[in-house]
């Protein structure tokens, strides 16, 4: 039994004292067992799409599963281009972790917005809620006629492609962060706006009554618990980012090439050898993206309101 | 070990084990084609009614589809086979659909016929995903010419039956005239000029079919022809020719657009620089195109054809059948509408497609011949014969990933 359970026992017998918004209560056996029984068709899906797909490019990265000829198993795969490899982790965690931390801070700014209900928070509301709707090609296309060289911004502005700073295909990937950013901006915000629509309201309101002023109760009301909803925002914008191929494809650069973009292009490669090597781009891709979520559920454990 | 974690590590295994058994599954190695399978045409034509083919292709030129939504689809009802058009982003897309296929061990493939060539046809040959001696079956066969180079091999590969012939292409460059008033006359002057116009020009990134075309017309240039290039790939040419390509298109990089920075992704991108007059000169393996994007004002209305006397690499393109499809009869019979004179000259036509023929025209009856003499000449692309003058062919498609990858090595991480 590790130390955090014994915390947890300790804080359940000191109960019900607890001042997170849902208490936690420990069902029956019965209970449990029907909660099992009924996750159990999309823990048994997951695994086999999942399970499936990680484990036949798992097969593919070790050698184990060639298009023609024998199996030679070996880590050739992943040793075969380290200096792509490298940029396009790179690249990759770069682009995801700075279109996140702006989806973040933008998301945010916008659920409390929305919950304040001033005049400003439909439109909001309603401007969240479409964007959410646009698939991420679509939304990857307009973002790309409205800021390459000759878009539809420096048309409008007057200024010429020659003056135009490279967002599309500029070493900053400014157009990929901005499609990134902007999109999961609006998912962040309205699962926030979700968690502040809840009984987190009368603690504001609680706050507010005992004289806290707007930013006091943002930073030690709203803050901490939405916390945790925050968080799982982020980490899934993170994972779509890392694993986002249209997007970085459309709007992005010949080199260096991020993550998916360079499987593919291996994975289409001419040379079947290249399919391996694609395969283990993708594994890494996984591996990043799994050790995002584990961080992720680690810093949930910290939080309070998640016990 | 507390026995949650004994659990978790069970489940574990169990998921791996799990997922190495379904992909495991898939591992039986295919069929092999029955090669004799059909005696004659009629035995073709009567296993054909019926069918349905999947026609996997290229799906970003929109005559293309149209031609063969309008044209070819009803003419291949009339004999019971009902063709339907899977557009791809990129050839390799259909090839990696047949691998995946046959790596399942499915007998009953869903691509039944791809159009294609080059390296794809040599990559599909070398892991056996073509069905091989087919093309002789076909009566339109006869139209073609036997000693036809094109139709002999594709890219250096033996074309061996595993593939019928569809249409002749010519990898063509086109400029704006109202921006270049005297064009060059060479590759090296395209070269030159673009030196001496920094920004103006660029080219797809290999291996973007359109720009591994133009890298391997830019080593033909540097090695000073087509001629001097050995067709068929060995290390020692490699590493003897490319020192002075990679030289020449590094010096070129800091004059190309955005100072070669980033390149075009393909040839749609670089037409769009092209359209929005971001860089004067655009290239093309499918000239047929252009007349369409000057009338519709896409392209400046002043875009005219950049003939070079050193010529242009030529090549035909081909319908391959996989050897895992279930409607090979189906795919025969639309393999040979689509050869037939009344096809290959609608086909021809600017308004339609534009493609060049594959057929000899010379061998054909009088009555067919006058199909391909009435076709309509276009403004903006010379006709076949002018267009293919000095043409060299493709280089063998071992060139073409070895070329792709220097080019990355050596020209893009400047």
């Amino acid at each position: 039994m590790g130390p955090g359970s014994r915390r947890r026992l300790a804080a359940e017998r000191a109960a019900p004292v607890t001042w997170a918004p849902v208490a936690r209560r420990t069902g029956s056996t019965r209970e449990k067992l029907l909660g099992a029984v009924l996750v159990l068709p999309a823990v048994a899906l997951a695994l086999v799409v999942v399970g499936g797909g990680v484990g036949a490019t798992a097969l593919q990265a070790f050698g184990l599963l060639p298009v023609v000829g024998r199996p030679r198993p070996g880590t050739g795969a992943f040793t075969a281009r380290p200096g792509e490899l490298f940029a396009a982790i790179g690249v990759s965690l770069s682009v995801a972790v700075v279109a996140t931390a702006v989806a973040v801070v933008v998301g945010t700014t916008a659920a409390v917005v929305i919950v304040s209900r001033t005049r400003s928070s439909r439109a909001v509301a309603t401007l969240g809620t479409l964007t959410v709707t646009i698939p991420h090609l679509i939304a990857a296309a307009t973002v790309g006629l409205l800021l390459s060289d000759a878009g539809v911004l420096p048309r409008l502005l007057g200024i010429s492609p020659d003056d135009w700073a490279p967002w599309v295909g500029g070493p900053l990937w400014g157009a990929a962060i901005v499609e990134l950013a902007w999109k999961e901006s609006a998912f962040i915000a309205l699962i926030v706006t979700g968690t502040l629509a809840t009984r987190i309201q009368t603690y504001d309101e609680t706050a507010a009554l005992l004289g806290a002023g707007r930013a006091q109760r943002f930073r030690h009301v709203l803050l901490p618990l939405t916390a945790p909803t925050i968080v799982i925002g982020a980490a899934i914008s993170f994972v779509y980012a890392l694993g986002s191929y249209e997007v970085l494809w459309l709007l992005g650069r010949t080199s260096p090439e991020p993550l998916p973009v360079l499987a593919v292009r291996l994975f289409q490669g001419v040379s079947l050898d290249a399919r391996n090597e694609a395969a283990a781009v993708a594994l890494v891709t996984c591996v990043l993206a799994l050790g995002a979520v584990a961080l992720t559920f680690a810093a949930l454990r910290r939080t309070a309101t998640w016990r | 070990m507390t026995p949650l974690r004994h659990r978790r590590r069970l489940a574990a295994m169990t998921v791996a084990t799990a997922s190495a058994l379904f992909a495991l599954a898939g591992c039986a190695a295919p069929a092999a084609p029955e090669t004799a399978e059909f005696s004659d045409w009629d035995a073709v034509l009567s296993a054909a009614r019926g069918q349905t083919v999947q026609l996997w292709m290229y799906g970003g030129d929109d005559q293309g589809n149209a031609y063969v939504d309008d044209v070819l689809t009803p003419a291949v009802a009339e004999y019971g086979v009902t063709l339907e058009r899977v557009p791809v982003t990129d050839t390799r897309d259909a090839l990696n659909r047949v691998f995946t296929e046959l790596q399942a061990g499915r007998d009953d493939g869903s691509v039944d016929l791809v159009w294609i060539n080059g390296d794809n046809f040599r990559t599909g040959k070398e892991a056996g995903a073509w069905r091989c001696g087919w093309t002789g079956l076909l009566p339109s066969m006869a139209g073609t010419g036997a000693d036809d180079p094109l139709l002999q091999s594709d890219f250096g590969t033996p074309v061996d039956g595993c593939e019928a012939p569809w249409h002749k292409a010519q990898f063509t460059l086109a400029y704006n005239a109202e921006a270049i008033a005297d064009p060059p006359t060479t590759l090296a002057g395209v070269l030159d000029w673009a030196d001496a116009h920094p920004g103006r020009f660029t080219y797809p990134a290999p291996p973007d079919f359109t720009g591994s075309v133009f890298v391997r017309e830019a080593l033909a240039s540097v090695s000073g022809g087509a001629d001097e290039v050995p067709t068929a790939f060995s290390q020692d040419a490699y590493d003897e020719l490319t020192p002075a390509l990679w030289n020449r298109l590094d010096e070129l990089a800091p004059h190309l657009w955005r100072g070669g920075d980033t390149y075009p992704a393909n040839e749609t991108e670089l037409g769009q620089l092209f359209a929005d007059r971001q860089i004067d000169m655009t290239m093309t393996y499918g000239p047929a195109t252009l007349t369409a994007l000057v009338a519709d004002g896409t392209y400046p209305a002043q875009t005219k054809v950049l003939t070079l006397e050193d010529g242009t690499v030529g090549n035909a393109s081909f319908l391959g059948l996989p050897v895992n499809s279930d409607a090979a009869a189906g795919a025969m019979v639309v393999a040979n509408v689509a050869l037939s004179p009344e096809q290959q000259a609608k086909k021809a036509e600017p308004e339609v497609w534009g493609q060049f023929p594959v057929l000899d025209l010379d061998a054909l009856s009088a009555e067919d011949r006058e199909l391909f003499d009435a076709l309509p000449t276009s403004p903006v692309v010379p006709p076949y014969d002018e267009l293919s003058r000095n043409a060299h062919g493709e280089l063998a498609a071992e060139w073409v990933p070895a070329l792709d990858d220097g080019w990355r090595q050596n020209v893009l991480p400047r």
